[in-house]
């Protein structure tokens, strides 16, 4: 997509769909991608449809009345079911079916997977776009400036950089007061050097391309060639970025959650129901498992389709 | 020409192509990119292979090395080497082939050399593999005969019957023995300081350079056919004409038959004995230099050489070829030329006139000339 | 630009960010409003009020937020970090960071030393058979386990190798915690001075309570570097030098082994150092699943109790350690591409 002559409107939209054309034929012939698409699909329908189809307020057992939760269920276990999860596991012989056993308020964890998916979907969706956007705006001015302005953009990022792992974002989440809205700032806050050096290095190679210079004697201010030309052509890294970065960010957030930055033990959150069953992994494995392995599944998804559109998108690899 | 190849024998091609089609695979569509090939490579001979960009001409060399890229089929036809069809042979056979008998150089040397290996590494691994004939080149050194590359050569020309089961031969020995038939090579194709050369990498060489190494890479596997690929094409006017002058030199001390292919008339003139014309995937022209610049038959021909301009005369306009070079995966049917020809006929836009021989020594593709 | 010239550049930089890492993370840990105070990690409940003034005194958190850093800079010149809090015993912060930095270098070792083994040869089966089934199979197994969520994933080897196998009569690895058998005492890594020492069942043992954390560790990162190898491969694998290699009629494996990885190897080697590098940083969550006594998990209890000095020293560390990786890794790079010779 990169390299192209400035067109009139009408040739350059023509040549856009054209191009996205061929990376759709491209995405189509290659099967793990679709997979990950159509599995992405679902969980993005089941969190739009989550409270339709569970009762969110069957997360929050303190508002309801104590038989609703009576205490022979925490931790259950169907006695009917046909995995034997070990001995000593506590078995559960009432009325109602957990196909995913319960927690440790005797909810159905199921349901609250159910909710919990939309949620982080949510967060997920929102750091990543702001991230994104932050570091990409940075890493553009960096680049097309040049000089004082993108050292000091750099010498900043590099402080970023230079931070182990999560400290930042757990000093960031114990220092705040606990809610899901600082949460989100403190990832956000971790994630943003990535997409400011990738923009960088892509500005700076697209500022060497002549048409870069055609647009400049044709009187094109430095605003406009940055935000109309040059960002339009450079945006497909960043969306493949994003999207494996989508992954990576619902796996963050749910980590923090399960060590324990999370505003309240209840919150129907993928990490927060798997630090649920922390305490008693081995005789309630399940409380832990199908947390994760939603997890899983859901960042897999969106890594197999971040993954699969950046081989179609690699500008060597068409054609 | 043909009855003094007749007198040594050498009068059947050595590599002989037949109605080689070919189409590649690609989202837009099949590209039909070799439509009938006809090319005869006589022993000892040079061949230039002369056409426009996107003609045919490297995939005919790639087809003939089985290098052919994945998404390449071949339709129908043959390619003989000595009466045997390579198109039918498996990989490792192909490799062997490669390995011994043909050597292509490519065009451009500078993306052709791999950057992180040494030039020792990539001369020598040309050479190492035919361990046979470095042992027997050791064992008869140890005899006290004196080996230097043409004696190579002519190892290769007139085996002797000594086995080389029987004697061990170090491994070191073999390496050396290499090594100095590598330098040997260097000195035939006029690099100086061989051995400063051997311990470089490829950036720290020039052009000219590069492709001299390029083509002692070939000479080092003694190849009965020699394929260069525009390999002048990357340099400029000068080291073009000290390349080709090397050809021609070492044409002289090595008997190989080689198919030079160019876009360039003048360097297929500088070369070559018969040339063969190429267009739209055919062979539309073949005949010796000469008569091809005297006597060109094909329209093609005819317009390509008014289009060269002639220095000695004033020229006013520059003459060229109207149209377009046809579109591969829609050309034209028939004869493909056809839209751009000034003497187009109606039979000429249905069946493809095929390449006969029309005078002695002379073939050509076209209706004009059917008996 | 001369190559020591550049380094000195670059470690001119290292010495800026220290400083803008320090600054940063002293505000945030005592100057930043917030409900704890920035004391509360040095005293227990049991004390009296004029005990905790002479802790505070003795800290310094009485004084203004600019007076601190200067008299915490001037200490840590002199090689004095501070004492922790109450959730480490009170020990000096350097003597607790580095009991426990041991532990974290030996599983970056094996962590690292397992995701080169798989995930390099991973990707150049990836990219050799290229869109085939073993590339598939490769692609998920390397997605799978750059998605999983590594406290599951370290838990689901516990369940499986800990607690079902010791539940079906299998031998079982241990779940948690490094060897209590033996103490580090020549060079502090414990499975190295065991075997220096003569002491072979505690090498063993400390050996085999590494195996699950480290695995755990590098299935999570293997697919990363495999999916870079596969791209790196790829690239190569198209370079006009490769068919010219195929050309000379050497053999395929000759092409891929002599002529590809070489190539393809180098950014994957480089991405090796900084991964390991960031390993260093103590793996934090692997380490917390499996309790293991490495940096990373004092510093997810220092982070909790908010216990600025242990952050401060561990922060600079690490930051020291990641600028400096880059940095080899840079100069790495120059070596082994010839073309970028200086």
């Amino acid at each position: 997509m990169s390299g192209q002559t400035v067109k009139t409107r009408k040739g350059e939209w023509e040549a856009r769909l054209a191009d996205i054309k061929y990376s759709l034929y491209l995405l189509r012939k290659n099967p793990l991608v679709m997979t990950g698409i159509a599995i992405a699909a679902f969980f993005i329908a089941v969190a739009l449809l989550a409270n339709v189809i569970v009762d969110p307020k069957l997360a929050y057992p303190e508002g309801y009345p104590g038989e609703m939760y009576p205490f022979d269920r925490k931790y259950m276990w169907n006695a009917n079911h046909f995995i034997q999860w070990g001995p000593g596991i506590s078995l559960y012989y009432g009325p109602e079916f957990f196909y995913l056993g319960t927690d440790s308020y005797g909810r159905d964890l199921l349901k609250m997977i159910i909710l919990a998916i939309p949620l982080d979907l949510y967060y997920a969706v929102v750091i990543t776009l702001i991230a994104a956007f932050f570091g990409t705006l940075l890493g553009a001015i960096a680049g097309y400036a040049g000089g004082v302005i993108d050292e000091i953009i750099l010498r900043i990022t590099d402080v970023f950089f230079a931070f182990p792992g999560l400290v930042l974002a757990l000093v960031l989440a114990s220092i705040l007061e606990r809610s899901l809205e600082t949460l989100q700032l403190a990832i956000v806050l971790v994630w943003w050097p990535p997409y400011v050096r990738l923009m960088r290095g892509q500005v700076l190679s697209e500022k060497e391309k002549p048409y870069v210079e055609a647009l400049r004697a044709l009187g094109a201010s430095h605003t406009r060639i940055l935000f109309r030309h040059i960002l339009l052509n450079s945006i497909f890294p960043i969306i493949v970025q994003a999207t494996m970065d989508f992954g990576g960010v619902i796996l963050t957030f749910s980590a923090l959650m399960f060590l324990g930055f999370s505003p309240s033990p209840a919150i129907p959150e993928l990490g927060n129901l798997a630090a649920d069953g922390y305490g008693h992994i081995f005789d309630a494995p399940w409380v832990i498992i199908f947390p994760g392995l939603t997890m899983l599944i859901i960042s897999l998804a969106f890594n197999l389709v971040g993954d699969g559109l950046r081989d179609v998108l690699d500008p060597r690899l068409r054609r | 020409m043909k009855n003094y190849l007749k007198k040594q024998g050498k009068d059947q091609p050595i590599l002989e192509i037949r109605n080689l089609k070919l189409d590649f695979h690609t989202y837009r569509g099949e590209v039909k990119a070799l439509n009938g090939v006809d090319l005869k490579l006589y022993p000892e001979e040079v061949l230039a292979l002369v056409g426009e960009s996107g003609c045919g001409k490297s995939v005919t060399a790639l087809a003939i090395t089985g290098l052919l890229p994945e998404n390449a089929s071949i339709i129908e036809g043959e390619v003989l080497f000595k009466g045997e069809n390579l198109l039918k042979k498996s990989k490792e056979e192909m490799r062997e082939f490669r390995m011994s008998e043909c050597a292509i150089v490519f065009q451009d040397p500078a993306t052709y050399l791999n950057p992180v290996l040494k030039m020792e590494t990539q001369l020598k691994e040309a050479i190492l593999l035919n361990k046979e004939a470095l042992k027997k080149a050791v064992i008869a050194e140890e005899k006290g005969e004196k080996i230097g590359y043409a004696e190579f050569l002519a190892m290769k020309a007139n085996p002797n019957e000594v086995s080389v089961k029987d004697h061990r031969v170090s491994r070191r020995k073999i390496d050396k023995m290499a090594e100095k038939l590598i330098i040997d090579i260097l000195k035939l194709v006029k690099l100086p300081d061989p051995e400063r050369i051997i311990q470089s990498y490829p950036h720290e060489l020039s052009g000219g350079m590069k492709q001299r190494t390029m083509i002692a890479m070939a000479l080092a596997r003694r190849p009965s056919i020699f394929l260069a690929d525009e390999i002048t094409t990357a340099l400029d006017v000068t080291i073009q004409a000290q390349i080709l002058h090397l050809l021609r030199e070492l044409r002289k001390k090595i008997a190989t038959s080689t198919l030079m292919i160019t876009h360039d008339l003048s360097v297929a003139a500088e070369i070559a004995d018969r040339i063969a014309v190429m267009y739209g995937g055919n062979v539309v022209e073949v005949t010796s230099t000469r008569k091809l610049f005297r006597k060109p038959l094909h329209p093609y021909t005819q317009l390509l050489l008014r289009a060269i301009p002639n220095i000695l005369k004033p020229v006013e306009r520059l003459e060229s070829i109207p149209g377009t070079v046809p579109e591969m995966i829609n050309p034209p049917p028939g004869c493909r030329f056809n839209p751009r020809c000034p003497f187009v006929m109606e039979v000429c836009k249905g069946e493809r006139p095929k390449l006969e021989e029309v005078e002695e020594g002379h073939e050509v593709a076209c209706y004009l000339y059917k008996r | 630009m001369k190559l020591y010239e550049y380094v000195i550049r670059r470690l001119i930089l290292l010495v800026f960010v220290l400083f803008a890492v320090s600054i940063l993370v002293f505000y945030l840990t005592r100057g930043f409003p917030r409900g704890i105070a920035p004391w509360a990690p040095y005293i227990h409940p049991k004390m009296t009020a004029e005990q905790i003034e002479a802790v505070i005194k003795a800290h310094g958190f009485d004084r203004p937020i600019y007076e601190q850093y200067f008299y915490w800079l001037r200490d840590i010149l002199s090689g004095d970090w501070g004492l922790t809090g109450t959730w480490a015993q009170g020990k000096p912060a350097n003597e607790v960071f580095f009991n426990h930095f041991p532990y974290t270098v030996e599983l970056s070792v094996f962590g690292t030393l397992i995701t080169v083994c798989i995930g390099i040869p991973l990707g150049i089966i990836s990219a050799i058979k290229n869109n085939k089934l073993p590339d598939h199979i490769s692609r998920i197994i390397a997605l799978a386990g750059y998605s999983t969520p590594s406290y599951w994933f370290g838990f689901m080897l516990q369940l499986i190798f800990f607690y079902y196998f010791s539940l079906w009569g299998l031998p079982h690895l241990p779940s948690s915690g490094a060897s209590a058998l033996g103490k580090p005492n020549i060079t502090g890594l414990p499975l190295l001075d065991g075997l220096l020492s003569g002491n072979f069942a505690y090498a063993w043992d400390e050996f085999i309570h590494l195996i699950l954390p480290s695995f755990s560790l590098a299935f999570i990162s293997l697919g990363f570097l495999a999916r870079i190898v596969r791209a790196s491969m790829l690239e190569v694998l198209r370079q006009d030098y490769i068919v010219m290699a195929r050309s000379k009629g050497l053999k395929e494996r000759v092409v891929i082994y002599r002529h590809a990885l070489k190539n393809a190897l180098i950014p994957a080697v480089t991405l090796t150092g900084i991964f390991f590098a960031s390993l260093l940083g103590g793996a934090m969550i692997t380490e917390y699943v499996f309790s293991w006594p490495g940096v990373g998990q004092q510093a997810l209890r220092a982070i909790f109790q908010g216990d600025s000095n242990f952050i401060l020293i561990y922060s600079l560390v690490f930051a020291t350690i990641i600028v400096l990786a880059n940095l080899v890794v840079d100069v790495l790079y120059a070596f082994l591409d010839p073309r970028i010779r200086y």
